[in-house]
């Protein structure tokens, strides 16, 4: 055999096992959560229908060299799951060879990808040891203008801490880009925190007649259409109460548009959209749409079933890990922090959604799903006279530099558990050197506005002082009763009466063994 | 074209022409549609309405059998064994643990491994509901990441409950003692035990009381794997390392990325290599929960074997264990299919000889496409023509099968196939197949009694998992249920 054939030959033996590799290796390590047919299984992101394996080959490299992590929308829906790195297990020519066969069976019209493509792209990514965000990719490679009616969309980032809107002419802006994918997006600044945003676009509009715009945002804005504010949204909240829709009436062609927005902290959202003359439905000009914005995660209440109160063990923001709430009937709802051996949060109304926590991954914090909510304190709730002696250690994590680090903080108490009646009342246990103690919650069924009696007893031979709250505001004692935080009372009812240190922002009882606290917990 | 990728076409070309590919391996497909010759696999109705995502069970006194749930529920159920599953009875016990992966019934109350600490619960009043809850031990850390799962044993010999602690994500460790495995005594001290691990999927005993657990394929992980946690060992992840220093302990190895486990683990004695390695994409690609069988025939008879769930698979598989100079090692086999979720807890009971088996795809996919399941499987009394066991010899292995096999088939060498691999023990996410040779199979000795070939072998590699393949037919004229064998070598006996 001549060498030119024999090379012939091989070189059709490479591409045959090629198309082969691909297929085979998509449908050993891809298929379990994409499925055979690339549309998903098991509520996992699908391939056909998304933009992701689309466009530049380097995005879809990325993924499977390093993974992704975090939220990320796919074919309209919000996901929040990792995808493993494969870069180790698979060599340039398998990953060349698996997207390849994704892109020419689930994203028709996308090119193949040859293995020099994933080595140089291996090459330049080398020192990257993470996965990548969905953020980070699509900045760098961006999927093409979304067909929006948002023309020329330009956003302007502002950094600092507004209470209101503040006058823009005013501010030096601290990045202006050209966001080119016809939608408004909070995530567009790079931050998470105390940012301004600034977009401007030409809307276009189809025909003559009447547009109603979809305005909401967390934490507050404003838009404007031809010039004129037409909605506003003021204040520091969530996504929800306050959306706005407003009529505009617009000529056919382009007028423009302008959003103001304030990030403060937490959740970051803007919500925008608009029903013109001819639409069935709100069409979206943001990256939220609609409802719980951003999330596709459905609504699974948490509610006192029966009379009996509900109990909800998770991860809930504003308090520890460790966290235990209780959602009583009266619609007033607690959460322990077995950490801290403290309750600290209370709030009225709705007690928890598991729609969060109980579907994908579930990770990070759920918030309470109710109102008022008051943080009442934050640290060790229980503390005995002079230092603890270090015999009893909570093993706790902080951030130093790049990492965690770690250390032993001695405690005055330890959680021991819970005991639930038949009405599912709570009465948390918890113990240190010479003292124990319990701290019982139970509605007060004689009270005429929702109430909830706390019940602190300590027994042993140490005296303990247990903080009620910490760190919010404090009015009081007077007559016996404490505002703490906004609104809420806690009043005594009987036993050792709290005191309060304005000096330290807190209130606190001194109990010894045999005493008690009894403890009334309402809304003014 | 390059010339790199010439030379990759031309090791292709040859590795296809070695013996290993001659052999035809048995088909998942295929081996699991002759499953319900040899078992009984039944769904059991979960109770109505409700979402049970099992992730751990219990079993209790009175033939009750207790299922913890993702959501944190825990059922009891009355009626589990009996024929007719739709009496079953189901009893509301608790709710809202975090997330228990680790279950057991002791002394009248359930206890429970969740994320957050290692829980007792007593139904005091005898109204069926758990009304006590005891916080045993809480004394490892949690920050609200999804992968920070806590899986916990059933009590050893001592009462001691063993806890594995996964990392935080794939590559951190935000809070103390992740990547670790500690031991909880009855009175809830919490002593950490194993340094090294990365992402558990189940744990459990073996028939001596030794105690080990899954750990899914990743970074330091080339490929899943079951690991032995020997007390005071590291099991080849640093990531947790630094936790070491909350309680003064010598610091556990740092191993160089990019070498071989076998490299590593000869400079620090404290490194105990995976005990039978699940290789990647090939047996499964994340194991679970981990059953002994001592059933002493009842559930086949594999007694002594173990039994591990596979999440993404649906399925379970076979491992034999032997202890050659100090280590655990042995081989797996692909054994039951077809479950309806991803796999998590598993349990026998021991005097019963029924398997409880249950899972959910949540955030993790499966073959198996519902979203949750609860099922049991039993022994039928027919045993089916497997490779009982490998084990490993100075110059070969002995393959002991289950019914005796043809005289003619088992010495003819063209029925056996042998090559071995290792994985790159880096801090990538998991690794290639690496190192194949292919040795040669001198001969194979057919034992007087039928069940044990005697392969000796020239070229066994230490370290190496070795993979064989057999087409040998047993004495009746049957073919193998399963045919391929993957025998982790981590020790080669002197005789």
């Amino acid at each position: 055999m001549r060498p030119s054939s024999l090379l012939a030959l091989l070189a059709t033996a490479i591409f045959a096992s090629a198309a082969e590799d691909g297929a085979q290796v998509y449908n050993t390590l891809c298929v379990a959560c994409h499925g055979p047919d690339g549309k998903g299984l098991n509520g996992l992101p699908p391939l056909v229908g998304s933009d992701w394996p689309k466009g530049p080959a380097a995005r879809s490299i990325k993924i499977v060299l390093n993974g992704l992590t975090g939220p990320v929308d796919v074919a309209g829906k919000g996901y929040n799951i990792d995808m493993p790195p494969q870069g180790a297990v698979l060599s340039d020519e398998k990953i060349a060879a698996a997207l390849t066969y994704v892109r020419k069976t689930f994203a028709a019209g996308a090119g193949a990808v040859t293995p020099d493509e994933v080595k140089s792209v291996r090459a330049a990514t080398a020192s990257r040891t993470t996965p990548w965000t969905a953020v980070e990719l699509l900045k760098a490679h961006p999927f093409p203008p979304a067909k929006t009616a948002l023309k020329n969309l330009v956003g302007t980032m502002y950094k600092g801490e507004w209470k209101q809107m503040p006058d823009f002419s005013t501010l030096k802006p601290a990045l202006m880009e050209d966001f080119n994918v016809g939608v408004v997006d909070p995530d567009q600044s790079g931050l998470k925190s105390n940012f301004a945003m600034v977009w401007t676009a030409q809307f276009e509009a189809k025909e003559d007649g009447r547009y109603i715009f979809n305005f909401d945002c967390d934490d507050f804005g404003a838009l404007f259409v031809g010039g004129e504010k037409v909605a506003e949204i003021k204040g520091i909240a969530p996504i929800g109460g306050r959306r706005k829709e407003v009529p505009v009436m617009l000529k056919k062609g382009l007028t423009p548009i302008r959003i103001e927005y304030v990030q403060v902290g937490g959740e970051q959202v803007v919500l925008l959209g608009y029903k013109g003359p001819k639409d069935k439905g709100v069409q979206w000009l943001s990256k939220s749409k609609g409802g719980n914005a951003g999330k596709a995660t459905p609504s699974i209440p948490i509610q006192p079933k029966d009379g009996v109160a509900a109990i909800y063990r998770n991860f809930i923001g504003g308090t520890s890990p460790r966290a235990i709430g209780i959602g009583f009937p009266n619609e007033l709802n607690l959460a322990y922090s077995a950490e801290n051996v403290g309750v600290e949060l209370f709030w009225a109304g709705k007690f928890m959604d598991g729609g969060h926590h109980w579907t994908d991954r579930g990770a990070g914090n759920e918030p309470p799903a109710g109102t008022s909510v008051v943080k009442l304190s934050d640290g060790q709730a229980i503390i005995q006279d002079g230092a603890p002696s270090g015999n009893l250690v909570r093993y706790v994590a902080a951030k130093g530099g790049k990492d965690f680090v770690f250390s032993a903080l001695p405690v005055s108490a330890e959680f021991r558990g819970y005991d639930l009646d038949k009405a599912g009342n709570p009465t948390f246990r918890t113990a240190g050197e010479g003292f124990a103690m319990t701290d019982a919650w139970a509605p007060d069924t004689a009270a005429s506005k929702p109430t909830l009696i706390r019940t602190i007893k300590v027994t042993g031979d140490k005296a303990v002082t247990v903080v009620l709250a910490r760190g919010t505001t404090i009015s009081g004692p007077s007559d016996g009763v404490t505002e703490v935080g906004t609104g809420l009372l806690i009043r005594t009812q009987g036993g050792v009466y709290p005191r309060s240190s304005t000096a330290d922002k807190t209130l606190t009882v001194t109990l010894k063994p045999g005493e008690s606290a009894v403890l009334g917990y309402s809304y003014r | 074209m390059k010339k790199f990728s010439l030379f990759l076409a031309l090791a292709a070309f040859t590795s296809g022409l070695s013996a290993a590919a001659v052999i035809k391996k048995t088909d998942t497909k295929a081996s699991e549609a002759r499953q319900s010759e040899f078992y009984e696999r039944v769904e059991i109705p979960t109770p109505a309405g409700e979402v049970c995502e099992v992730s751990s069970l219990a079993l209790m006194p009175g033939k009750k059998i207790a299922i913890g749930t993702r959501r944190g529920d825990v059922w009891i159920a009355e009626g589990a064994y009996d024929a007719d599953l739709s009496k079953i009875k189901w009893t509301k016990f608790a709710s809202s643990l975090h997330e228990p992966l680790g279950m057991f019934w002791k002394e009248g109350s359930l206890y429970a491994t969740n994320r957050p600490e290692f829980t007792r619960m007593t139904d005091t009043n005898g109204d069926g509901k758990a009304d006590r809850f005891d916080t045993i031990c809480s004394k490892w850390g949690i920050n609200g990441d999804y992968h920070e799962y806590a899986f916990g044993s059933e009590p050893d010999k001592n009462g001691d409950v063993w806890v594995v602690l996964c990392l935080t994500g794939s590559f951190h460790a935000h809070s103390p003692w992740r990547g670790w495995c500690a031991r909880i005594t009855p009175d809830g001290k919490f002593v950490p035990t194993a340094s090294g691990i990365r992402s558990p999927g189940g744990i459990g005993a073996n028939d001596k009381g030794d105690i080990f657990y899954t750990d899914n394929q990743g970074v330091w992980n080339g490929s899943s794997s079951l690991k032995w946690l020997r007390p005071g060992s590291f099991q080849g992840n640093p990531t947790g390392n630094k936790s070491a220093s909350l309680l003064d302990f010598p610091a556990p190895p740092e191993p160089t990325s990019g070498s071989r486990i076998l490299a590593e683990r000869l400079k620090f004695p404290d490194f105990v290599p995976p005990a039978v390695i699940l290789p990647h994409a090939i047996v499964g690609n994340s194991p679970s929960g981990i059953a002994c069988d001592m059933t002493k025939g009842k559930w086949g008879p594999w007694e002594s074997q173990m039994f591990i769930g596979e999440q993404t698979a649906s399925q379970v598989q076979r491992v034999n264990l032997e202890f050659v100079n100090g280590l655990y090692q042995g081989a797996c086999f692909h054994f039951l299919g077809g479950f309806e979720a991803g796999l998590i807890p598993v349990r026998i009971d021991q005097e019963d000889g029924t398997m409880f088996i249950g899972g959910s795809n949540r955030g993790w996919g499966s073959r198996g496409t519902k979203p949750f399941t609860f099922e049991r499987v039993r022994f039928k009394g027919k045993v089916p023509f497997e490779m009982h066991d490998i084990s490993a010899k100075p110059d070969g292995f002995e393959v002991t099968f289950t019914h005796p096999v043809d005289a003619a088939s088992a010495a003819d060498l063209k029925n056996y196939a042998m090559d071995t691999f290792t994985y790159i023990y880096q801090a990538s996410y998991g690794s290639p197949e690496v190192d194949q040779t292919a040795p040669t199979i001198k001969s194979a000795t057919l034992s007087a009694d039928g069940l044990k070939v005697r392969l000796v072998i020239d070229g066994l590699v230490r370290g190496h998992i070795h993979h064989l393949v057999t087409d040998v037919k047993a004495k009746s004229g049957d073919t193998l249920w399963h045919n391929e064998g993957w025998y982790t070598l981590n020790e080669i006996p002197s005789k």
